[in-house]
């Protein structure tokens, strides 16, 4: 499936992309916002409070994963319970976690022309990939709208094995990049992965607890800057540093869907 | 860092353990088939083609498969745990890891092989001795799905990882990853990652890779990788 190289209907055969265009280039931002007949946006999305409730509201029909369940060591139990009476008193917000994506962008269009072929039941969120309670990524993202920063609790279980005894260096990854993916979406759209940085410090014996602070460096040209420390629950060890780029992308609603 | 870990991997070479993907020239293969036989359980190898392989990934798979013939080329063969002697023994090299218990020990598994057939990752790592360098098929399922209908940019980074790692020697770390994502990955598609080592220092190895598409029209992204390379004679202390 060959997303890039088909042409918004609006703009002129003489400024046809071309192969070695790369695909994050102007002319590309320009003619996709002028196909759904935008302006050119400034970085903020239009109705910020209301764009963070959508997307964290509880899905009835979608079970959320960022909750305890019996896997949950009590150092999880205890940070998390700590980032709960935060969300009543300071202004942080609980982001739900679904088993796909789409339950989060519910009433949109799928981005980059994506058909609705792509929109199948069985596919999942890379880090709900593994169903069993304490198996995989035990995790819950904690979101500060206000200081653009998010924290995430890690929990990682045997499944995300590398070395022996400690979690795999791309499970982290994985879990770094979406947590980024999640604070860049809630802090201004920013949606697709451009560049992704990390340096591994030390290694996470399975089971423990991580602490992923994320914060929204810079918005820039319709790309967003975020850098995270992986680090123990004391922030004696740091486990890594990562930095991610991230491509801005409005959203269209689905009025086929209402 | 690099000391707590050395002496735990120091044992891990002694029982061929090695970091999934690590070299394996078809003789090395003899022991480590000794030390498996002595156990029940049969270690299954997983970069093989199954049911849930597309017609790309397999017709890639042999397109390889008959460049190993002539010995230029091998696969290397992918396990989803270590035996459980070499876990115990790594075990009593960490006695001071908090939290590893039994039981956690013996569920645990290489992340990149914990999925049914076609659900998670697909791949198989084909390996030239002589130019160092590697390539992946790689197949990602619908259990890795970022954006709906994309290939989520952490399972093409822990694949990176795994890519790049394939072209080192012995046991190693990986340090530091820096990914350019150019395009997204359609999700359930076939990638194909060239990796190759770039420059060797002291105990520094760099590597680069790309990720193209299966007619290498469409170029996904390119990322280099900085890895480690642990010394067994290196005391814990």
């Amino acid at each position: 499936m060959e997303l890039f190289l088909v042409p918004p209907t609006s703009c002129p055969d003489s400024t046809l992309p071309q192969p070695s265009d790369p695909p994050w280039s102007p002319w590309w931002t320009l003619c996709h916002l002028s196909h759904h007949g935008d302006q050119p946006k400034s970085p903020l999305p239009r109705s910020w409070p209301g764009q963070v409730s959508r997307f964290c509201q509880e899905m009835k029909k979608s079970k959320n994963y960022a909750l305890p369940n019996a896997s949950w060591g009590p150092d999880m139990l205890s940070l998390y319970h700590e980032f709960l009476e935060k969300t009543k008193t300071s202004g942080w917000v609980r982001v739900p976690s679904f088993r796909s994506n789409r339950d989060h962008i519910q009433g949109f269009k799928l981005p980059l022309d994506l058909s609705a072929n792509s929109d199948k039941s069985d596919w999942r969120l890379f880090t709900r990939c593994i169903e069993r309670e304490g198996q995989g990524y035990e995790y819950v993202i904690f979101f500060q709208p206000s200081e653009k920063k998010s924290i995430c609790l890690f929990q990682p279980g045997p499944y995300l094995e590398g070395v022996p005894g400690f979690v795999h260096g791309g499970s982290l990854a994985a879990l770094i990049d979406e947590t980024f993916s999640k604070t860049a979406y809630l802090s201004g759209e920013g949606l697709l992965t451009v560049n992704f940085n990390i340096r591994f410090k030390n290694l996470i014996p399975l089971g423990s607890l991580a602490v992923l602070n994320v914060n929204v460096e810079k918005i820039e040209d319709q790309k967003m800057y975020l850098s995270c420390v992986t680090q123990s629950r004391d922030q004696q060890t740091v486990y890594a540093k990562a930095s991610g780029t991230f491509l801005q992308m409005h959203l269209e609603e689905d009025s086929s869907r209402q | 860092m690099l000391r707590s870990c050395t002496a735990g991997l120091r044992s891990i070479w002694a029982l061929r353990g090695r970091r999934e993907g690590a070299p394996r020239l078809s003789m090395d293969l003899q022991p480590a088939r000794r030390l498996f036989s002595t156990e029940k359980v049969i270690h299954k190898d997983w970069a093989l083609p199954n049911p849930s392989w597309s017609k790309d990934l397999k017709l890639l798979f042999d397109q390889f498969m008959k460049k190993c013939e002539d010995g230029s080329w091998e696969r290397l063969p992918s396990y989803k745990r270590r035996s459980t002697q070499e876990s115990e023994d790594f075990k009593t090299y960490f006695l001071g890891s908090a939290l590893q218990t039994q039981s956690l020990w013996k569920k645990a598994q290489l992340f990149t092989r914990g999925f049914e057939d076609g659900l998670g990752f697909e791949y198989v790592i084909f390996k030239n001795n002589d130019e160092k360098r590697t390539v992946c098929l790689f197949q990602g399922g619908p259990y890795l799905q970022g954006v709906p209908g994309l290939l989520h940019g952490g399972a093409m980074a822990t694949m990176i990882d795994i890519a790049l790692g394939s072209c080192t020697g012995g046991a190693v770390m990986t340090a530091n990853l820096n990914i350019n994502f150019k395009r997204p990955v359609p999700l359930c598609s076939v990638v194909v990652i060239n990796s190759q080592l770039d420059k060797l220092e002291g105990r520094k190895l760099f590597l680069s890779c790309n990720v193209r598409s299966v007619d290498e029209k469409t170029l996904y992204s390119e990322a280099t990788g900085l890895f480690i390379k642990l010394d067994p004679e290196k005391s814990s202390t």
